[in-house]
Parts: structure tokens; C-alpha cells; sequence
């Protein structure tokens, strides 16, 4: 039991998140939309957790959660044992160090009249990290780590001038430019194509590898989870219904829904070679 | 006899930096009954040879050159009037946005009516009537929520009213550009399955466009992969995905995940974006090419006959040849 | 033309571009924004008649010192007691007081500039700050701040200041211009407060606000650049309702006696019984009012299609 816990580095036990609708005037019907339902799930230290699930499932809703973008209805969300749901002031500021978000579409997610260095620099000043120096250098370096080299060129730049892949980019070095412990991805590449997809995929994998990150992968392609994670989660109509290895989710799986979200995968068997 | 043949066909866009050349001296043809899928990513083109056949170009774009040939007619040489016979009566588009394409403020089934009574004004009462239940069973609607208005449906079903309307007049030639990016999987799959059922019984011609190469390969028996602009490789869905020969078609067939091939993948390098305003005829896939990094070749492409079917666009024909 | 080396091609015209922009985003993103504007007609003429008015408010600088008789308030032609039309000493005459009605005119253009765009720049501040944090923070506040703006909204502008200044005599310029500031913010307000409300939930605001920025932050650093060009465009509006506020304020008696405006002007011609007899005692300031006001607003026009795409013309190259 002890093990397992050391292990965990995200535990949420029996989260539950309802949206109440707005009061009108004449509405008689004050019905809650459960996004998520008594969710239990715990993340390891070090792993790419995927979530899979359709849109609609409350897969974003748990992202959100995590990184306490919204607070849960009920239940408890635990970083290294430590509770979040409380959190508030600077022992607030001092998770935000630790827990950073990947958003989804990378023409929405940078401000447009920031340049890149302000945009990666952003948590790095907010934060209080560094003298104007050792942050210039910290972003240059973060933007050779994410594949935008040479730094300087891109340094100055504005997220108009720069494509959905490179801006991407950006999004992940505003992410890890504080070396946080945690990172939840949110469909980072449900917007690029897939030559884009698979190259920022790599990214992340080396990302985890050289900072020993975890990584909440939040996706409805089951077959990017299946490359990019070690376990997947699937997630339906506000309950995990499976969590196993992404080997065994795609080999054997047990939930009816996730059987039936494996056979509509578009399949690909024309052999090659 | 084709249903429509595409001749070297060039299209620009007039913009702050120049002409833009959107796409690139292309020809195809499309057979009644046989789907050809229209394969690339993002900005190669493919939804402007959509528009154009629909006679839809927004008005900063234009024809450089080329011609299309549909029913004796060629189609880029036609004024709107003309076009609007056409269009949604020989020629009907699926939309990839099925929520904005449908009016929420009238019932589904006035839709459906309105798409038919507008190139039939003269149809009885009657006539209407039962045309419109056979597009609702056709679709797999039940008739009951005919009278529903948009909203109550959900987004696979409002895709189903959208090929409701593109079918209502009988089109020789449909263009689905994209009609199931916005859903979910399993709605993908049920949408796929119907298009490919109704593509059977109907027998007309389909083209689709995709950026997803499973899509379109369970779709379309034959295949153009299109980059910057040009279709770089063209052949039956066997050929080009079982033996791709262009460099670009490898990568965008490495890059692909699926569920059990994890172990060929292929990472590209970072790559740059065509460049549009290149001369017509270069290569636009250069600049990204270990093929012509490595051997320096002239940029300037021919088209390459791997088989009767199969043919792909590329500078260095032997070492295509030699790879096959 | 793409230029080779290694086999790789640098598009060097793309770097040098590169290159410029860098420091320059603010500079570059201007001047692209002022090539649209000054294309546009309706913008080409605002900018030009405005020109005429600044140019004459700078005139009215220089003119009281080649003779003081042409000070506007106090200078007086010696040889002259009652109004007289045009001569060439006095170029549109005189008033009835023996004053030069030119050099007026100009201290008019002087006085409607700071008048209009100062009460506009102080209603701007007010109503977009008020409209970022009610649109930012919500609940309780937001509906305060809201309802305090349909209050002041609803209230007619022009009879407050009417009674204020029956009440307390009458009042200074810059009391005028900050009273007009403060009636004039709601409607500023509830456009930035919409524009907040869009851009609260964009995701650039959420990754600063899960990589711990403040609230104060957020609103500053990435609300406020988000919403500027909006509250511009609002603000040539305000100038010209400042402008016709403070006119006809003057012209009914209540502006600041000790300031020439091209609304005391009229009141003066009105008062002194030349309303009908000095038609260039009485055109010049009316047609003045009407073409800084129609400037303004050409401004704001042209300025609206700079800001909304959908306006512009395609393919306009």
C-alpha cells in the first residue's frame, strides 16, 4: 500500500464535477449536467497517462480539474499527497509551479500581441524566477529543447509569423520553461496534421525523458494514445470505464465501450514493403 | 467515358504577397461508380478543387488555366447563373461542418424540401412528399423526427441530413470535403458505412477529401495524394498505399498511427511549408526532399508510370524505380 | 527567389522581413494598420479635414503675437466698436466688442481639440478599466458595475451639466471635460465588458492563469493589448459627442466665460443681437463644430474596418 502510494504522484478519489445550468425566470427544470461521475484515478510518477475518450466524455473536464482551472463538486485531488482542492494563495502560486497545461488548438492558446519570448517567459516572470538575464537565456534554451532552433530566431518573433506546428511549440516551452512536475495535455494535435502530430508526439516523449515529467495525455484518438502513453484511461459519459496498459487496453480489452471504440478505429492494412 | 476529367487545371489566389498558387497544373478524372479520395494535409488544396467544382471560389481566387469537363460542358468557363443549375443538381457538396451548414430556425425536413424544390419548382405535392421520406429512410432517419428542427438532432444525424440534401436531386458527382472530421469515431464509422452503401446503390460519382488517410482508404478506390498544390502520386488505393512511391507519400504514410503499427513509424524532420509562389511546374516538396537534398536534382518534376494506374510525381525517376 | 546553400534554401527575403519585425511588431503592426486606413476614403477624408483643424489650433498659438489685438478674448481693435465683416486686417471680421472673430475661430479649434479628446481619453481609461474587471471578475461585481452603468447611461447628459452648473454658477473648462468623462464611460464599458467576457475563456488567459499570473496580470498584460484597439475606435466617437456636448453647453450660456469656444462664439452672436445680420460672425464656428465632429467620425468609421476584416474589401492588395 505504501509503494503504491510513494508511486502516485496524481490521486483523485471519487471527483465529481456538475455543471448547474443557468436559472431562467420560468425554468422548472433545475437538472445538473454531470460532466464527471465519483472518477477515481491515480497517475504514477514519470508515466504518459492517456485519456481517451470521446467528445463530450469529460475528459477535458478532468484536465481541468487537475490543473485547478475549475474545482471539483465533491471528491479529493491529491499532487504527492498533498491536497489541491484548497489550495490558495501562495501555496496556490506554488502549484501552479508545479502543474502546467498544454491547450488544444495553438491559434488560441498564444496571445497574439505578446512575442515568443514574452509568451515563454510569462510563467518565468510571474513566478519571480531569474533577473532579465537568466531568463533570456532559460527561453532560448527551452526553445532549442522544443525543436525551435536556432533560439534567437524565433526569440523575437510573434505567433502570427509562425505556423500551427511551430506554435505548438511554443505552447509546450511555455509549459516546461518551469520545469513542472506535472503537465496536462489537452489533444495538443487534434488541430495539425498528421506529420505534425507525430513530430510533436516525439517531443513529448523526449521531453518525459529528459525531465522526468508526467504526463496527462488527454486524446479521443486511441491510436496516439496507444503510440505516446505506458497506460491509457477510457473515459465514458463521465466515468473511467477502464484503465489498464496500453498494451492490454488495445490487446484485451474488458468494457464493452472500449471494445467498440477499437473496432471503429479506421483500419489501415494495405502491407507494405 | 469519364464523368468528369480535370485538365491541367491552376488556380490562384490574388493576395498581399503575390499569387498564391493554390493549385498547381493538376488533371484527374473521375469514373461514374468509382470514388477517388483527395489525400494531403492542410492547405495542399484539396478544398479549393472542391469549391471549384462546385463553382464556389471566393472572389479573390481565380483559373490561371486548365479546363473541366463535366457533361460537354467546361465548367470553368461557366457564369453563375449556369452554375447555379448545376450546382446541388448535377454536382452536390457534403460539408464538413454539418452544425453551421444546416438553418437553425427551420425543420429539417423544409430543408430537405427546399434542396429538391429548388431545381424541381414544377414537383406535386405528392411527389415531394414521398421524395422526401425516401431521402429520410435513405439516410437512416426515422420519419417521426422529420419535423424536428436542427438543433434536436445530434451531429451524426445532422450529417445525415446534410447528405440528405446533397442526394436530393440525384447529383452525377458528389464532394464530401471533409464530411467527418468534426465527429466522433463512432460516428465516423456509421457516417463512412452510409456514405460507402449509398455510393453502391446510388452509383455516382464521388470524390472525397481528406486529410485522414484511413478515411479516404475506406472509402475510395483510387487515390490522389496532393502536396503544395500538385497531386505528387495518383494510383488505386492498393498501389499507393501499399507501394508508395513519392518521398512525400512515405512520410505522410509514416506519420500515420494506427492501432498495430507503432514500429513504422517514420518521424519526419521538421519541415518547412511549400512555398506557393513558386514558379509552376517546380517541385514544391524540395525543400523537404532527402531525395533531391542528397542528389541535387533540377526541382523540375515529370510525372513517373509505375503501372497502368499507379504514376507519382517526382524529380528522380531511378531512384523511384530502384526503391519500387 | 529562394537562394540555396547546402541544398537548403533560405528565403531571404523572409529573414530580412524577419529581421525588421522583431523589434518593431508594435511599429510594423501600425503602419500596416494606417496603409488601410489612410486607402480608405472615408478615412483619407477624416484625416485631411483634421489636419485643417490641428493646423489651426497651432495657428491660434502664433496669432496673438504679431499684434496683440488678435488675442481672442482680450485683444481689441482700437478703431473699431461694432461687429464689421471682412477686411483685410481682420480676415472674418470682427465681433461686436471689436475682436478679432478669426483668431477666435482658431482658439475655438484649440479649445474643441483638448476638450474633445481630453473628456474622450478620460472616459476611455474609465470605461475600459470598469469594463475589464466587471467583465474579468463577474458575480456581484459585475452586476454592480453594470447596473451603475445603465443608471448613468439612461441620465440625459446634457441637463445634468445644465442644472450642475445652475446650481453651482458656472464652471471651469476642465470641470466640463470631466463631467462630460464621466457621464460618457457606460456605453465604452459595455463593449470592452463584452469583448472581456470573449476573451476571458481563451486559452491564452487560462495558460497564465495555470502558470500562477495575478488577476491584476492578467487584466493588464493580456486583457488590456486585446482590447485597446477597440477602446481607439470608441474613443473618436466620444470626441465627437464631447465636442457637440460642450458646444452646446456654451451656446446656452453655461460654458466657462473665460475661455473663447466656438460654442461661446455662437452664444456671443446670439447674445449680442447679430444673430441675423453677421452671417460671418455666425457660419464660421457652426460649420466648424459640424466638420470636426463629421472628421471624428469619418475617423471612427475608417478605423471600424481596420479593426473588423469582415468590412474590408477582398483581395484588395
Amino acid at each position: 500500500m505504501n509503494m503504491v502510494k510513494n508511486s502516485s504522484l496524481i490521486q483523485m478519489k471519487g471527483v465529481t464535477k456538475e455543471y448547474i445550468p443557468r436559472k431562467w425566470f420560468f425554468s422548472k427544470d433545475q437538472s445538473r449536467v454531470v460532466a464527471l461521475n465519483e472518477v477515481d484515478l491515480s497517475i504514477k510518477k514519470g508515466e504518459i497517462f492517456g485519456l481517451v475518450g470521446q467528445s463530450g466524455s469529460g475528459k477535458t473536464t478532468l484536465g481541468r480539474l487537475l490543473v485547478r482551472l475549475e474545482e471539483p463538486t465533491s471528491g479529493s485531488i491529491s499532487l504527492k499527497g498533498s491536497l489541491i482542492n484548497t489550495l490558495k494563495g501562495p501555496s496556490l502560486k506554488d502549484f501552479r509551479s508545479k502543474v502546467q497545461m498544454i491547450f488544444q488548438d495553438p491559434y488560441q492558446s498564444l496571445n497574439p500581441h505578446l512575442s515568443i519570448a514574452q509568451t515563454i517567459g510569462e510563467p518565468l516572470v510571474v513566478q519571480g524566477i531569474g533577473n532579465t538575464r537568466q531568463r533570456r537565456s532559460k527561453v532560448l534554451h527551452t526553445l532549442e529543447i522544443v525543436g525551435l532552433s536556432p533560439g534567437q530566431d524565433f526569440y523575437d518573433r510573434y505567433p502570427h509569423q509562425l505556423s500551427g506546428g511551430q506554435r505548438q511549440r511554443v505552447a509546450i516551452a511555455r509549459a516546461i520553461v518551469l520545469e513542472p512536475e506535472f503537465i496536462v495535455a489537452d489533444e495538443p494535435t487534434s488541430m495539425l496534421d498528421a506529420t505534425i502530430a507525430i513530430q510533436l508526439f516525439t517531443l513529448l516523449l523526449q521531453i518525459r525523458e529528459t525531465f522526468n515529467m508526467t504526463i496527462l495525455f488527454i486524446t479521443h484518438n486511441l491510436a496516439a494514445a496507444n503510440y505516446l502513453c505506458d497506460r491509457i484511461g477510457v473515459i465514458h459519459e463521465g466515468c473511467i470505464v477502464e484503465v489498464n496498459t496500453a498494451k492490454k487496453i488495445i490487446g484485451d480489452p474488458v468494457h464493452p465501450y472500449t471494445k467498440k471504440l477499437i473496432r471503429v478505429q479506421p483500419c489501415f492494412d494495405f502491407n507494405r514493403g | 467515358m469519364a464523368l468528369i476529367s480535370i485538365k491541367n487545371l491552376s488556380i490562384g489566389y490574388q493576395t498581399k504577397g503575390g499569387l498564391l498558387k493554390a493549385v498547381d497544373n493538376i488533371s484527374f478524372e473521375i469514373e461514374q461508380g468509382r470514388p477517388l479520395g483527395l489525400v494531403g494535409e492542410s492547405g495542399c488544396g484539396k478544398t479549393t478543387i472542391g469549391m471549384t467544382l462546385m463553382g464556389l471560389l471566393p472572389d479573390n481566387a481565380r483559373i490561371l488555366s486548365g479546363s473541366i469537363d463535366f457533361q460537354n460542358h467546361d465548367l470553368t468557363q461557366l457564369g453563375e447563373d449556369q452554375w447555379r443549375k448545376i450546382r446541388g443538381k448535377d454536382i452536390a457538396m457534403i460539408f464538413q461542418a454539418a452544425m453551421n451548414a444546416l438553418n437553425p430556425v427551420m425543420r429539417v425536413d423544409e430543408q430537405v424540401i427546399e434542396a429538391i424544390v429548388t431545381h424541381k419548382p414544377g414537383i406535386s405535392p405528392g411527389d415531394l412528399d414521398k421524395r422526401v421520406k425516401e431521402l429520410f429512410d435513405l439516410v437512416e432517419i426515422p420519419r417521426i423526427r422529420m419535423k424536428d428542427y436542427p438543433h434536436e438532432y445530434s451531429g451524426g444525424m445532422k450529417q445525415r441530413v446534410i447528405i440528405a440534401m446533397a442526394l436530393a436531386c440525384n447529383p452525377q458527382l458528389i464532394i464530401a470535403d471533409e464530411p467527418t472530421t468534426a465527429l466522433d469515431v463512432i460516428v465516423q464509422d456509421q457516417i463512412l458505412q452510409e456514405i460507402r452503401s449509398l455510393q453502391m446503390i446510388m452509383d455516382t460519382g464521388l470524390i472525397f477529401i481528406s486529410h485522414d488517410i484511413a478515411v479516404v482508404a475506406s472509402v475510395c478506390r483510387d487515390i490522389c495524394v496532393m502536396y503544395g498544390g500538385q497531386i505528387v502520386e495518383m494510383g488505386t488505393r492498393e498501389e499507393v498505399f501499399g507501394t508508395p512511391c513519392h518521398p512525400y507519400t512515405k512520410t505522410l504514410l509514416g506519420s500515420y498511427l494506427s492501432l498495430n503499427n507503432e514500429w513504422k513509424v517514420i518521424i519526419p524532420t521538421m519541415r518547412k511549408a511549400p512555398d506557393l509562389t513558386l514558379k509552376s511546374g517546380c517541385c514544391r516538396f524540395a525543400v523537404n526532399c532527402k531525395i533531391c537534398s542528397n542528389a541535387g536534382t533540377s526541382g523540375i518534376p515529370s510525372w513517373i508510370n509505375i503501372s497502368k494506374t499507379h504514376r507519382a510525381l517526382c524529380c528522380s525517376e531511378g531512384i523511384i524505380r530502384k526503391k519500387k | 527567389m529562394p537562394i540555396w546553400i547546402r541544398g537548403l534554401p533560405i528565403d531571404v527575403r523572409g529573414r530580412t522581413k524577419g529581421v525588421f519585425m522583431l523589434k518593431n511588431h508594435y511599429v510594423q503592426r501600425f503602419l500596416q494598420s494606417w496603409k488601410i486606413f489612410i486607402e480608405n476614403p472615408l478615412g483619407k477624408t477624416g484625416v485631411i479635414i483634421l489636419f485643417v483643424f490641428m493646423v489651426m489650433a497651432l495657428a491660434s498659438f502664433v496669432v496673438p503675437h504679431i499684434n496683440p489685438m488678435y488675442d481672442p478674448m482680450i485683444g481689441i481693435d482700437p478703431n473699431i466698436s461694432i461687429s464689421t465683416g471682412p477686411s483685410l486686417t481682420h480676415w472674418l471680421g470682427t465681433d461686436n466688442v471689436g475682436r478679432d472673430l478669426f483668431a477666435q475661430l482658431l482658439e475655438g479649434a484649440k479649445v474643441a481639440f483638448i476638450v474633445g479628446l481630453s473628456s474622450a481619453f478620460f472616459s476611455i481609461v474609465l470605461g475600459m478599466v470598469i469594463g475589464m474587471i466587471s467583465g474579468y471578475a463577474g458575480g456581484t461585481l459585475d452586476t454592480f458595475l453594470m447596473r451603475t452603468a445603465d443608471i448613468i447611461m439612461v441620465l440625459p447628459s446634457l441637463v445634468i451639466l445644465l442644472i450642475l452648473s445652475s446650481l453651482f454658477g458656472q464652471f471651469n473648462i476642465w470641470i466640463i471635460v470631466f463631467i462630460i468623462a464621466i457621464m460618457r464611460w457606460p456605453a465604452v464599458s459595455r463593449v470592452i465588458r463584452s469583448q472581456t467576457l470573449s476573451l476571458k475563456h481563451r486559452p491564452f488567459i487560462e495558460a497564465s492563469k495555470v502558470a500562477g499570473a495575478s488577476h491584476l496580470r492578467i487584466i493588464f498584460r493580456h486583457i488590456m493589448p486585446n482590447v485597446l484597439p477597440l477602446a481607439f475606435l470608441y474613443m473618436t466617437f466620444r470626441v465627437t459627442s464631447a465636442i457637440l456636448v460642450e458646444a452646446a453647453l456654451s451656446f446656452l450660456g453655461f460654458g466657462d466665460p473665460s475661455q473663447v469656444s466656438w460654442g461661446m462664439m455662437l452664444q456671443w452672436v446670439w447674445k449680442s443681437g447679430n444673430m441675423f445680420h453677421a452671417p460671418y460672425w455666425l457660419l464660421p464656428p457652426g460649420i466648424s463644430i459640424s466638420l470636426l465632429t463629421l472628421a471624428f467620425y469619418l475617423l471612427g468609421r475608417a478605423m471600424d474596418e481596420v479593426l473588423d476584416p469582415r468590412l474590408r474589401k477582398e483581395g484588395r492588395a
